[in-house]
């Protein structure tokens, strides 16, 4: 053969490809259209393989049986400008040596042009069954397209081999390209929020995208032999949204391959703020790399959603579609199959009821359950429609607090805003929608920082060190959950809105919220502080020193009462663990507790010392003022006032305070006020009487004669002398909900018992009885006594195991060595009692030999 | 070459940075770090729990600077962290055989 024309044709296909490559490239550079560019480089190597072969069949016959196909992304007819060009040569049977001189002298001017040539030769038959050691390959063939050679072989292939092999093999594929895919899911940890993503293998990367093709690609041949056309290959809601994405995806490549000349797909930091520069992908001008790859989120959150059909296809392929009907699944009920870890809706219409749509998505925040590609689309149909009168409802509170709640709650606050349900009932957090904080700190887009924080604080429900077991203790001790939950939800919206501090922005945003959600003012003002000061315990252990008894008492003063204070440390945890997986380090936990722990200790352990003041100036106390009705006597009601711990004040709304000014005017007609209210799930009792002797072991041992758990206990006495004792109890029994008379007759034993018309003793004795609460948990009793807390009592600090009748016996036992209890606070977390009491004896702090007989005495009984 | 290490207050981090940017030193690592000098730490009661307070956290800076810089920074640090307390912690100097950056593979002086 004479090389020198062969030389001269390479150096005519070379010149070609420089020219042609170059155009290709200025084209994108001007359009920056990456579907446009692959497109033409797709066709420019057909042209080429074409001219090759034809000329290599010219001068070697014997190739008459061989074909050329593309396959990946070349058969896609999307190749990028430094992918491989995957070629299949096809042959009927082995190919014969001439055959072989072709297929060597096509690949080899293909790599004479610079070009990454994968060829393989294969025979039909080959191709025609399924190779389980490499299933990558037949998974390959489902991308083939023909460019030249022997057409009427390729039909074959295309035709009758293919679709013969997946309807066969349809199983296999399926799950080998389940396991590749959840092995690359792995790979980059399950998250598409990397802060430099691979824009071809992380999840929600064009992988994904293919992925989903081929899934379609494989139901469509198994179910009917036909190959899907390109543009019905996904459901409608997602082929417009995944549509745009790959634009997006393919624009950016595009750009990533030509500036640096290799296929390399890594997103670096750099290389997003100049694709940012040059308004890559996005149809307005040059944008700030934040914006930019907050557009980057958006798309590839569309593409991720596309691996859903890998679950819902195995679903139905499995036979277990079937189990929707007949309701196997244990989690299913009358309105939702689960299928696989799927919910399905058994009427898909059900959705357009309001009510049922959310509680779709109470039933995922139950379960931990993820909807199935038809739910997401039937609620997507739906929203439109519905979406006017969704934030209006009356009962949206009441929907969401259960949802807040719920262990998986995350999952489904994060669903519902993928489908565009959270900025339907709440369009302030359209603000943060794939908002990025572009910084090596923050991972992730600041709406899905919201979420995690939330699914951060029900992970402690499984702690896993004894540091995680601290701040679960705290959370179990929350009483209004629901509350911390909604503060973690908006507590950034602010970012995403103009203005110096996201602070401000949020507590704006939250007005709105609370008004739409109903909220009570006292309900509204809690998560209004939380929001406020969701920065201020991180900046207190960063900035100050924590171990300085003036640092903790000016932020224990700032934050106010045990409740605030509880939930601010578990904001804080769950704000900075969602950061990033490392940014909550040990030592962070660490510090954070301490400052916890310590500013409890001073609330708990200041409460007596810092009292109202006659006719003083107090924040709580003017707002009580400004919101009281007309015609109060407000001297009457500071009197009523001083000397109460200034905690009352703060750990009682406006309205209950109120509500006990009156008990304390009413003492003129009956010196003995008794209020018992059922709340739900507990009770509350309210005692306001004169002083006397022991008066709250009085109390005590009534309810537990009566065989109620005390959970939560304050008794205050203010300057004149009256006592406010404040208990809330659950009813074992439910004597009361069952006996709605009873309620009464407690009273009338409370009132007969303080006035001393009934002797608690007998009723104690009489009355106690049934079985006591079996519990497996050991609590190591602890009495302390603290004698630098309070100028003129001692402290008292008692945990126990809580039982029946502990309460009654504790302060018994005070009340039986002479002490006077000044204040009282009992809680109970959990099983364990946790109780602290303000004593004094005969005006004075107790002795150590007196707190020596208290501690024997109370030991004795625990 | 030297290395300074130092050892303050987690509450100092601030300042001390500000003091070595305003002479001139840039580069530094922070590690969070547990420890005591005299100052032993305390116990504290939460709950019923004794939990005992001997590793209090402390910040610790490492830097590798060239010998005429060891002075001035070692006062910026000095007068950023200092309180006059027991517990602001300390700063150690050692010599430092070679420093290379990766990126170019410089070395020496012109590494740092």
């Amino acid at each position: 053969m004479n090389s020198t024309p062969l030389l001269d044709a390479v150096a005519v296909l070379q010149e070609f490809y420089s020219t042609e490559s170059a155009a290709v490239r200025q084209a994108f550079e001007d359009s920056h259209n990456g579907q446009a560019a692959i497109r033409a480089r797709s066709d420019l190597l057909d042209t080429i393989i074409r001219q090759i072969w034809g000329s290599t069949l010219g001068e070697s016959p014997g190739l008459e049986g061989v074909c050329v196909a593309a396959l990946g992304g070349y058969g896609r007819r999307a190749l990028f400008p430094c992918s491989d060009v995957d070629l299949l040569f096809l042959c009927e049977g082995t190919p014969s040596k001439h055959a072989q001189r072709g297929i060597r002298r096509l690949s080899q001017t293909l790599w004479d042009l610079h070009l990454r040539v994968s060829p393989t030769t294969r025979s039909l038959a080959d191709c025609s069954r399924l190779h389980h050691d490499n299933v990558e390959f037949n998974i390959s063939l489902l991308d083939c397209r023909y460019v030249s050679g022997d057409a009427e072989l390729f039909e074959q292939l295309h035709g009758k081999a293919l679709p013969g092999m997946v309807a066969r093999e349809a199983r296999e594929l399926l799950q080998r390209l389940t396991d590749l895919t959840r092995a690359r899911h792995n790979k980059y940890g399950n998250t598409i929020f990397h802060l430099e993503p691979n824009l071809k293998d992380s999840p929600g990367g064009m992988r994904d995208y293919h992925l989903a093709g081929w899934l379609t690609t494989i139901a469509r041949l198994e179910q009917n032999g036909t190959w899907p056309a390109l543009d019905s290959l996904f459901p409608d809601t997602l082929h417009a949204s995944s549509r745009a994405a790959v634009d997006f995806l393919s624009a950016v490549r595009c750009f990533l391959h030509y500036h640096q000349g290799r296929d390399l797909n890594a997103l670096t930091y750099d290389l997003q703020s100049e694709a940012a520069g040059r308004g890559i992908g996005i149809s307005a001008a040059p944008v700030s790399p934040a914006e930019w790859m907050r557009a980057y989120f958006r798309h590839v959150r569309s593409i991720h959603r596309l691996t859903g059909l890998l679950d819902e296809i195995s679903a139905k392929r499995s036979g277990l579609y079937r189990i929707i009907q007949n309701r196997k699944s244990r989690l299913s009920n009358a309105d939702f199959s689960v299928v696989q870890g799927r919910v399905f809706l058994r009427q898909s219409s059900s959705v357009a009821d309001p009510e049922m749509l959310l509680s779709l998505f109470e039933f995922v925040a139950r379960h931990g359950v993820k909807l199935s590609a038809d739910a997401e689309r039937y609620v997507e149909v739906v929203l439109p429609v519905i979406q006017r009168d969704l934030p209006a409802r009356p009962d949206l509170w009441a929907h969401l607090r259960r949802i807040l709640v719920l262990p998986h709650a995350g999952a489904a606050l994060r669903a519902m805003h993928r489908l565009g349900l959270l900025v339907v009932l709440f369009k302030e957090f359209q603000a943060i929608d794939s908002l990025v904080i572009r910084d090596y700190y923050h991972r992730y887009t600041v709406d899905e920082h919201s979420f995690v924080t939330i699914e951060r604080l029900h992970a402690l429900s499984v702690p896993d060190s004894d540091l995680h077991r601290r701040f679960q203790d705290i959370l179990l001790g929350i009483e209004r959950p629901e509350l911390l939950f909604l503060a973690l939800l908006f507590h950034d919206v602010g970012k995403g809105m103009p203005g110096a501090s996201h602070v401000e922005g949020s507590l704006e945003a939250l007005q709105g919220v609370c008004g739409r959600l109903r909220l009570e003012p006292d309900d509204c003002e809690l998560v209004r502080f939380l929001i406020a000061s969701h920065l201020r315990m991180s900046a207190t252990t960063q900035q100050r020193d924590i171990f300085d008894p003036e640092t903790v008492h000016h932020f224990a003063e700032s934050v106010g009462t045990v409740e605030r204070l509880k939930m601010l440390t578990l904001l804080t945890y769950a704000d900075v663990s969602a950061v990033n997986p490392q940014a909550l380090t040990p030592w962070k936990a660490e510090m954070l507790w301490r400052l916890f722990a310590a500013a409890e200790n001073y609330l708990n352990r200041s409460v007596d010392d810092e009292r109202l003041p006659a006719g003083g100036a107090d924040n709580a106390l003017e707002r009580i003022l400004r919101d009281a009705p007309r015609g109060l006597d407000e001297e009457d009601f500071r009197l009523f006032l001083e000397g109460f711990p200034r905690r009352y004040l703060l750990t009682h709304s406006g309205s209950v305070v109120l509500t006990h000014y009156e008990m304390w005017r009413a003492l003129s007609e009956d010196d003995v006020q008794v209020r018992v209210e059922s709340g739900d799930p507990y009770y509350e009792l309210t005692l306001m009487t004169r002083d006397r002797p022991r008066l709250f072991a009085t109390l005590a041992g009534v309810l537990s004669a009566w065989r109620m758990d005390i959970l939560k206990a304050e008794a205050f006495s203010n300057r004149a002398g009256v006592v406010l004792d404040t208990i809330r109890f659950s009813d074992r029994f439910h004597t009361l909900a069952l006996n709605p008379s009873e309620m009464r007759r407690l009273q009338r034993n409370i009132e007969d018992v303080v006035a001393g018309e009934l002797d608690v003793r007998k009723l104690v004795d009489e009355k106690t009885g049934g079985a006591p609460l079996r519990s497996q948990l050991a609590v190591k009793p602890d009495v302390r006594f603290h004698n630098d807390c309070s100028s003129h009592s001692t402290l008292l600090e008692i945990i126990a195991k809580d039982r029946p009748g502990l309460l009654y016996d504790i302060s018994t036992a005070v009340a039986e060595l002479g002490c006077n209890i000044e204040v009282a606070l009992i809680d109970t977390q959990g099983q364990t009692a946790l109780d602290v009491f303000y004593l004094s004896c005969e005006g004075e702090k107790l002795g150590p030999e007196l707190q020596g007989e208290l501690q024997d005495a109370i030991l004795d009984r625990l | 070459m030297t290395k300074v290490e130092a050892v303050i207050q987690t509450s100092k981090l601030e300042a001390v940075k500000i003091a070595l940017h305003d002479i001139g030193v840039e580069g530094m690592t922070v590690l969070e770090a547990r420890g005591h000098g005299r100052q032993k730490g305390h116990t504290e009661f939460y709950r019923g729990r004794e939990y005992t307070v001997d590793l209090l956290p402390k910040i610790k800076l490492e830097m590798v600077l060239a010998d005429d810089m060891v002075e001035r920074t070692v006062d910026a640090i000095m007068g950023a962290a200092r309180t006059g307390q027991i517990g602001d912690g300390k700063i150690f100097l050692s010599r430092v055989d070679e420093a290379i950056r990766i990126r170019n593979q410089e070395r020496g002086i012109a590494a740092l």
